[in-house]
């Protein structure tokens, strides 16, 4: 067995517990794997979990159709390596409307093509838990999360009611309508993520590594234009710097990093002596006061 | 940390001392009355050891220049406080949970709210904590919520506490006010079971004794708060503690591999060992010990693994593996301290389930026997109990489930009960006493027998020829109401 430092691997079986007591206690439930460095670790774990058996349950990715091209490609090879069984969702009727990231405002893109699509991919697939791989020290309101995180009909959360959670004790009883979203990263810092990404040696999207990618600044943000469908404002010209990603998302609301750290020494440096957090690049979450907690509300994970 | 100090560094560790001793990682609960200043505190300590990143400072500032709620000050506790109604009514209502790490230590926080209301919150978070920091304001001294605090720690397992007495700014930093809500607090703690209780004076909005030794108090010598957490041993580990995992699944995959899934909660198993299942008696031979990562020749408390037996034992999800000797106990009589955490209060007409560590069992009976008094923290008979309160209650199990007293075993010794009706955790407790009362027989029927009956509801009779014949018609009346709610039951006097 690997040896790890001794504090991942008390996160590390705090997360198979997790993984286990949710199997055993929900009759459908899926993974949700947004291909970033939490889903690799999320899904890392969940193999640890069930080996030698394999997955119990389906992964699921909600695409937006805006992803980064080497994380599609990512995600591809994957669940090809491991054998997999992977849905992909697509709000079609979004994609229809034209709805995209740079017509519409984020908070509409991303209720249309990320909220409303997860909703309808759970409803159709009819699971009643989702895996995901929020961690508490992302935001203020995902610091409030409970491991069970209860959810009413119509995926709803109510951070006023939700369930006591005691001890290692994990009631995953549901009432009428309910579905739970499991989040077995709770514990886990972006830190954490990264060192346990070193130690167990996971292959994760080369966009984490810094490289020269072609930029555009806007309010301070930079930009990497992934395709031709980026729209450029009066006089915005792509210019080649050195950059890398701490968070991967949809590309144009995704915002990079300035970094010369190119292998995964160098990004657990930088991350444990970083100034910022993690979701500075995460356009979405600075749209309003308190944008992810209203998010969550209405079903975002 | 670059990538060879880390590896350095799991080197040593993978020799000194197995990870799962906890040692690497600290669980810290925060509470106290409302109005205290546990988020402030929070704050402050993440604040001045820098656990703050630039971009939340900047959105700190702001938020507190907008509320002004201390003049120019910094409102730290805009840190803890993430949900809106919490940021517009300027209280916490759900824990919050901050991660921060020094040099020497990985803390976890666990910052839980002082509102009566939301007492539910608060004993979710300290059943996660190894060491609570209970304030309180130095103007005040002791409140009816401290002691509440003080006893649902005391109940879901905390052995270490600090007293922190905050405010102090406001009492002129006074030591015999600091000296006289110490000894308050000690009197009161002598009820409890805590092993180490440490007292501190600090100031929460200036940061005097948080993690900058205060200029105010030269008659405090101690440690400052963040001294004093970096330094304390979390949890005391019994080596020879007996060993348990309860099973949380059957596991099968190619070659026929069947094994079972769970972690191990207390003690040390290593390949070869003999196990048993103490509900059903079974044993069997340990023959893998199996991981991702490789077969291991060990596992200790805390390890999640799948063990292969030797032989094909019927047991699933519920049933405790333990080693041969020292056996959980088969109960299906349990007395117990909990915590009732619903809004609806105890109802015995209603369904309940006792969940433990895997196992989900419907309850029979439940009776409650005493309230905690938290003005005087002394048990006072009762027989109903409602939303924050802690009661004594005994409870009959449909069938046995495989338990250990707390006080022995904290995680096969505690529970949550849980409504049949729409699966919500209305209350969670500890295992006092158990008892086996009725033996198991293969169609699970519940056997009424004298010891059983004696231990409650004929607790008055004696030995007299009309005082037998009371037990028997009690026995018969007991018998009744059980079937009419679907329990099967024989009488054994």
């Amino acid at each position: 067995m690997t040896a790890l430092v001794s504090h991942l691997k008390l996160l590390e079986d705090e997360s198979i517990h997790i993984f286990r007591e949710a199997a055993a206690q929900f009759r459908a439930p899926v993974l949700l794997y947004s291909i970033g460095k939490d889903s690799t670790v999320l899904l890392h774990l969940a193999r640890k979990a069930f080996y030698p058996a394999k997955l119990p349950f389906p992964l699921l990715h909600v695409d937006t159709t805006w992803k980064f091209h080497d994380m599609i490609a990512f995600r591809d090879r994957t669940v090809k390596e491991l054998g997999l069984d992977l849905i992909v969702h697509t709000n079609h009727e979004g994609l229809a409307r034209n709805i995209n990231p740079f017509d519409n405002p984020p908070s509409v893109y991303t209720d249309v093509m990320k909220t409303v699509a997860l909703r309808q991919a759970l409803d159709a697939g009819g699971f009643d838990a989702a895996f995901g791989g929020a961690r508490r020290d992302e935001e203020a309101s995902r610091a409030k999360e409970r491991v069970f995180s209860f959810r009413a009909a119509g995926h709803r959360w109510d951070p006023r009611l939700q369930r006591p959670e005691l001890w290692t004790l994990l009631n995953g009883r549901l009432g009428k309508g309910e579905t739970v979203r499991v989040f077995p990263l709770s514990n886990w810092t972006e830190g954490d993520v990264w060192r346990y990404i070193a130690l167990e040696k996971l292959d994760v999207v080369p966009l984490y590594f810094a490289k020269e990618r072609p930029v555009v600044t806007r309010d301070g943000q930079l930009i990497v234009v992934d395709d031709e469908r980026m729209q450029f404002e009066p006089g915005e010209k792509p210019e080649m710097r050195k950059v890398r990603f701490r968070t991967l998302g949809c590309w144009p609301l995704t915002a990079a990093v300035e970094s010369d750290a190119t292998t995964l020494d160098e990004i657990v440096t930088e991350t444990l002596a970083s100034k910022n957090s993690e979701r500075a690049g995460r356009l979405i979450d600075h749209d309003q006061a308190g944008a992810m907690e209203m998010k969550k509300r209405e079903g975002y994970f | 940390m670059t990538m060879a100090a880390l590896q350095e560094q799991v080197a040593v560790e993978g020799l000194a001392a197995p990870a799962s001793q906890g040692r690497g990682m600290v669980r810290l609960l925060t509470c106290g009355s409302v109005d205290d200043g546990k988020s402030t505190l929070i704050g402050r300590l993440l604040w001045d050891s820098a656990a703050v990143l630039d971009d939340q400072r900047a959105a700190i500032e702001h938020a507190s220049q907008n509320r002004a709620v201390n003049g120019e000050k910094i409102d730290f506790s805009l840190l803890l406080d993430g949900l809106q109604a919490e940021r517009e009514q300027g209280i916490t209502i759900d824990i919050a949970w901050r991660y921060f790490e020094t040099t020497d230590r990985r803390f976890i926080i666990i910052d839980s709210p002082g509102h009566e209301q939301y007492t539910r919150n608060m004993a979710t978070g300290a059943s996660h904590a190894e060491i609570a920091i209970l304030l309180i304001d130095a103007r005040h001294g002791v409140k009816r919520q401290t002691r509440r605090h003080a006893a649902i720690c005391d109940l879901v397992g905390i052995k270490k506490v600090v007293l922190a007495v905050n405010k102090m700014d406001q009492i002129d930093w006074s030591e015999s006010a600091f000296r006289a809500i110490e000894q308050d607090f000690r009197a009161l703690a002598a009820s409890f079971g805590f092993e180490e209780i440490k007292t501190i004076p600090v100031a929460a909005l200036t940061g005097d004794n948080v993690v900058r030794r205060s200029s105010h108090m030269s008659w405090y010598g101690g440690a400052t708060l963040l001294d004093y957490l970096e330094t304390v041993e979390p949890e005391a580990l019994s080596p020879d503690a007996p060993f348990r995992m309860p099973i949380q699944l059957v596991l099968r995959a190619a070659d026929d591999f069947r094994g079972y899934a769970g972690t191990v909660t207390s003690g040390r198993i290593k390949r070869g060992d003999r196990i048993v299942d103490a509900r059903s008696g079974q044993s069997a031979t340990i023959e893998r010990i199996v991981t991702m990562d490789g077969d291991l020749a060990a596992a200790t408390k805390g390890d999640a693994v799948v063990l292969s037996l030797d032989t094909d034992i019927d047991i699933s999800r519920g049933a405790v593996l333990s080693e041969t000797l020292r056996r959980p106990t088969n109960a299906d009589v349990i007395e117990t301290r909990l915590v009732w955490l619903s809004e609806s209060p105890f109802d015995p007409e209603l369904g309940y389930l006792l969940r433990t560590a895997t196992d989900l069992v419907p309850v029979t009976t439940m009776s409650v026997s005493a309230l905690i008094d938290f003005e005087t923290l002394e048990s006072k008979p009762a027989h109903n109990c409602g939303v924050n309160d802690i009661a004594d209650c005994r409870i009959l199990l449909g069938r046995p489930a495989s338990l250990d007293l707390f006080r022995e075993l904290p995680p096969t010794g505690s529970f949550v009960l849980i409504s049949a009706i729409d699966g919500a955790t209305v209350a969670g407790g500890v295992i006092t006493w158990a008892q086996s009362g009725a033996p198991a027989t293969s169609d699970n029927v519940l056997v009424l027998n004298r010891e059983l009956l004696a231990r409650g509801v004929c607790a008055d009779l004696g030995n007299s020829p009309e005082d037998q014949a009371e037990f028997q018609r009690r026995a018969q009346e007991v018998a009744i109401l059980l079937r009419s709610a679907g329990v099967p039951v024989s009488i054994e006097i």
